[in-house]
């Protein structure tokens, strides 16, 4: 069997483990670990875990993750959700579907604080599905709206899974928060499209609310300048170079830790819950990575990915082509994984296979724009049957909504999701812009 | 039976009694050893292990943020900071996998066994829980020996001139704890594949999910 051969086969053994419910990291741990010793026999693999597991916990660069989760958790605690809910309302308020789109621009806005998508979807769902309850919104409506903005946590910088994929391909993570926002921005308003669209069609489902006036609106928007003053100064002390990435993170849990004691009354039992569901995603996140590394070593070491992006390259395919087999792989993988798997598990194999191809962008920038490209695909599992978890959270919080009406609600939104990723894969610069003026 | 839940009363999402049918009381059931009470009592040192791993992110959260007030207002950073966020994060994501295992946070997929019924979908999981338990057990070890080398070659961190060792004596622990609870796991998904029924572990039936944070 030839090296390349037994990276191959590795793949299906995965599969078949994770499909007989082995945790994800466990099952990449064990398949990394028997294919290491395949290669090179017990003692390598036995002598590399008696620090490679600490090593790897204590490495500064990944520290930004539990740093962000703190900031996350705090966020969900600081009571802006209403603020921020508040002051897309008024503005939007008093169009027909405008509470819907007023529940998009606070998920936007809690995006700015929170790296986290079901965080989003849950925080805003508090607030924005009473509110839609009491104007007589449709079901499907108020449901779909949320869970699809709270995607919007995870695409608009700070966001967890950018930071891993940045650290995974050895990116800048400025530049890859850079480069989400215009993206983000954008995926904001199409959601907001969306929804004007299905009012103008199904004009019962979302009534207009009362019209605010001028100097309410702009007292509405003033409340949320805890939200503005942090995500610049994390957002903007990375960039100017302030402080590292994870010093970025630490300051804004700093930061938002502080909003949620003054502002949301987090007190001791908050605190402890909080640090619990931080220990929690933490812990998850920390395994799959610990697997993703030995997984890697082993491909590594069978040479099997950079044999496959060299054959791929040289196959003469069209590269959009190749781009897009990558995409409706990953929404296909969607259907079925969490997102954060997915990009662990893909990235080590397509990432060399994209870096080969020629999109006419330097290096860096197609790394950046296929990071920005993978996340926002791979986010749309989160509102797609049948493991959408977003979908599943609002639904279970809106309580009497049918779940066949809330997956109706999420189709405008997805197809939005599906002319963005068009749009992105036909203009690279919309996402590269910011990067090449900024930098 | 509301469980053995520490953790004030906010005890996350996992922290209330067990709902649905199965939330009788865990009486010794016929044909076996009740696990609940074992489960209590590593659920219980799982979070402590969890709040004081957590407390150790919210003191470096501080550290940094004051280390950086420091070096923007008079020059003068706290020295070797980075150093301790190295340690204290290595030390509290360890103290975070015992509580992530027992809480049944780690993901899995769930689509291809959705409709498997409980009794298989649980002896599954017994295995998963045993592959886990020996890698855990594994790691565990392998540390110890890791602890050993550096201790022996009296490795320190540059700045601070902290041996590195001290960082594994938590970690080593912790390792160890996890694998507790990882053989606790694989013993409660056997229990749960003979009877049917999530157990009443004061934990919870879990979302099978974990808190995913995407």
């Amino acid at each position: 069997m030839s090296d390349f051969a037994i990276g191959l086969a590795s793949f299906p053994i995965l599969l078949l483990l994770l499909a007989v419910r082995v945790p994800v990291g466990v099952a990449m741990i064990f398949v990394g670990g028997c294919g290491i010793v395949l290669m090179n026999g017990w003692t390598p693999l036995i002598s590399q875990l008696k620090t490679g597991p600490y090593f790897q916990f204590s490495s500064y660069s990944l520290s930004v993750i539990p740093f962000f989760l703190l900031m996350g958790q705090f966020a969900a605690k600081a009571g802006m959700s209403r603020a921020l809910f508040q002051a897309a309302n008024v503005w939007l308020g008093h169009r027909r579907g405008g509470i819907a789109m007023a529940a998009i621009g606070g998920c936007a806005g809690f995006g700015a604080i929170c790296g986290s998508s079901l965080a989003t979807a849950a925080t805003m769902g508090q607030v924005a599905l009473p509110e839609m309850r009491r104007f007589n919104y449709s079901g499907a409506l108020a449901t779909g709206a949320l869970a699809a903005g709270g995607t919007l946590g995870i695409l608009i910088p700070p966001s967890v899974i950018l930071v891993i994929y940045a650290i995974l391909t050895e990116q800048s993570i400025a530049k890859m928060f850079l480069a989400a926002f215009v993206p983000g921005f954008l995926a904001a308003l199409g959601y907001i499209l969306a929804i004007a669209v299905f009012v103008r069609l199904n004009p019962e489902a979302g009534p207009a609310g009362p019209k605010a006036g001028w100097t309410e609106r702009w007292s509405n928007v003033l409340e949320t300048w805890p939200v503005a003053a942090i995500f610049l100064l994390v957002i903007g002390g990375i960039y100017v170079g302030w402080f590292t990435p994870t010093e970025a993170a630490a300051v804004g849990a700093f930061a938002t830790g502080l909003l949620a004691v003054l502002h949301g009354g987090m007190r001791l039992p908050g605190l402890i819950a909080s640090l619990k569901e931080t220990a929690r995603a933490t812990a998850m996140i920390f395994l799959i990575l610990l697997g993703a590394e030995l997984f890697n070593a082993f491909l590594a070491l069978t040479r099997m990915p950079m044999e496959a992006a060299a054959t791929i390259g040289a196959s003469g395919w069209p590269p959009v082509l190749i781009l897009a087999a990558i995409l409706l792989l990953y929404l296909a993988l969607g259907c079925v994984m969490d997102s954060l798997s997915m990009i662990l598990l893909t990235v080590p194999i397509f990432f060399p296979i994209v870096m080969g191809l020629d999109f006419g962008l330097t290096p860096d920038e197609t790394a950046i724009w296929f990071g920005i490209l993978a996340l926002i695909v791979v986010e749309v599992g989160l509102i797609t049957p049948p493991v959408g978890m977003n979908v599943f959270i609002i639904n279970a919080m809106a309580g009497e909504v049918p779940m066949l009406e809330t997956f109706k609600g999420v189709l405008p939104f997805l197809l939005s999701d599906a002319l963005r990723v068009g749009l992105l894969v036909t203009f690279p610069g919309i996402a590269l812009w910011l990067v090449r003026v900024l930098s | 039976m509301t469980g053995g839940a520490t953790g004030g009363p906010a005890g996350g999402p996992a922290g209330g009694p067990a709902a649905g049918p199965a939330a009788g009381p865990a009486v010794g059931a016929a044909g076996g050893w009740d696990p609940a009470p074992i489960g209590r009592a590593l659920y219980r040192l799982s979070a402590a292990l969890a709040v004081l791993g957590g407390l150790v992110l919210a003191a470096l959260v501080v550290m940094t943020s004051l280390s950086i007030a420091g070096r923007a207002l008079f020059s003068a950073p706290i020295p070797g900071d980075f150093e301790l966020v190295e340690i204290g994060c290595a030390v509290a994501v360890f103290a975070f996998l015992p509580y992530c295992q027992i809480t049944r946070g780690n993901v899995l997929v769930d689509f291809f066994t959705a409709r498997a019924g409980p009794r298989r979908r649980a002896a599954l999981d017994a295995f998963g829980n045993l592959l886990f338990t020996v890698i855990a057990g594994l790691i565990a070890w392998r540390a110890v020996l890791g602890a050993h080398d550096l201790y022996r070659y009296n490795e320190t961190t540059m700045v601070l001139a902290v041996p590195v060792w001290w960082g594994f004596v938590p970690a080593v622990f912790c390792a160890a704890v996890l694998t507790l609870v990882a053989a606790y796991t694989v013993w409660r998904s056997a229990w749960e594949a003979r009877h049917g029924r999530p157990l009443d572990d004061g934990i919870g039936p879990g979302d099978g999910q974990g808190s995913s944070p995407s």
